[in-house]
């Protein structure tokens, strides 16, 4: 059985980390000592560590605890998995084009503001935002 | 021609199921009216993230998102009426 700080030193995820991921149900101990810490089994390293490289991909818990009850279903195939990654990379894609679309929003913003000196209200860039865009 | 146009993943099952009838619900109206399309989501993503398909199976009709999941033929014959009727 493996404590808390060993599985944080297997995973390099801290303590404070693995107890939020316990309140979420993502993982839990195998048992508690009889001073009551926390006691893991050995596949609780390689969940944290799956757990920790699903946030990497972008994955919230929601879609890591999918991923992991997929994991567990014989019904399951891999083409499941696929999926759930495929719909995560059209977030990731569309999440994109909007941080896109507001960078060059800012670009227009930025190139219509060519008087450093100006006093603060002939601000171009504020009273550009006050005005209400169509298209 | 009005294209309508399925977001598909190859291997999905669940994405392949019922396609075959909405085909022939589409193309029932008769020629030149629809433009049945089946496009692999993956070799499409960029078109697909312009429309704003976020799962799959998804469908387009006429260059705009119109079901995020496969519509039934009821739902399906009740979108498409209204360019036939326009």
């Amino acid at each position: 059985m493996l404590t808390i700080g060993k599985i944080a030193e297997l995973s390099g995820l801290t303590t404070d980390a693995i107890r939020y991921y316990e309140k979420e149900g993502l993982i839990s101990p195998a048992t508690k000592s009889d001073a009551g810490y926390r006691l893991y089994n050995d596949d609780a390293a390689p969940r944290l560590l799956f757990i920790k490289q699903g946030q990497q991909c972008g994955f919230r818990l929601a879609d890591i605890r999918q991923l992991l009850t997929l994991k567990t279903l014989t019904a399951s195939c891999c083409s499941d998995v696929r999926k759930v990654a495929i719909e995560k990379k059209l977030q990731l894609e569309a999440k994109i084009r909007d941080m896109k679309a507001m960078s060059t929003a800012l670009d227009a913003l930025i190139l219509g503001c060519n008087a450093e000196d100006q006093p603060i209200d002939q601000c171009t860039i504020l009273s550009s935002l006050e005005v209400e865009h169509h298209g | 021609m009005v294209k309508v146009e399925v977001f598909y993943l190859p291997g999905c099952s669940r994405c392949i199921t019922g396609l075959d009838e909405l085909e022939g619900l589409v193309t029932s109206f008769g020629p030149g009216v629809f433009a049945w399309g089946k496009l692999d989501l993956l070799q499409n993503i960029d078109y697909a993230v312009k429309l704003g398909v976020l799962s799959s199976p998804a469908m387009a009709i006429d260059g705009k998102l119109a079901f995020a999941s496969l519509p039934t033929p009821k739902q399906l014959r009740a979108a498409l009426g209204k360019f036939v009727s326009a």
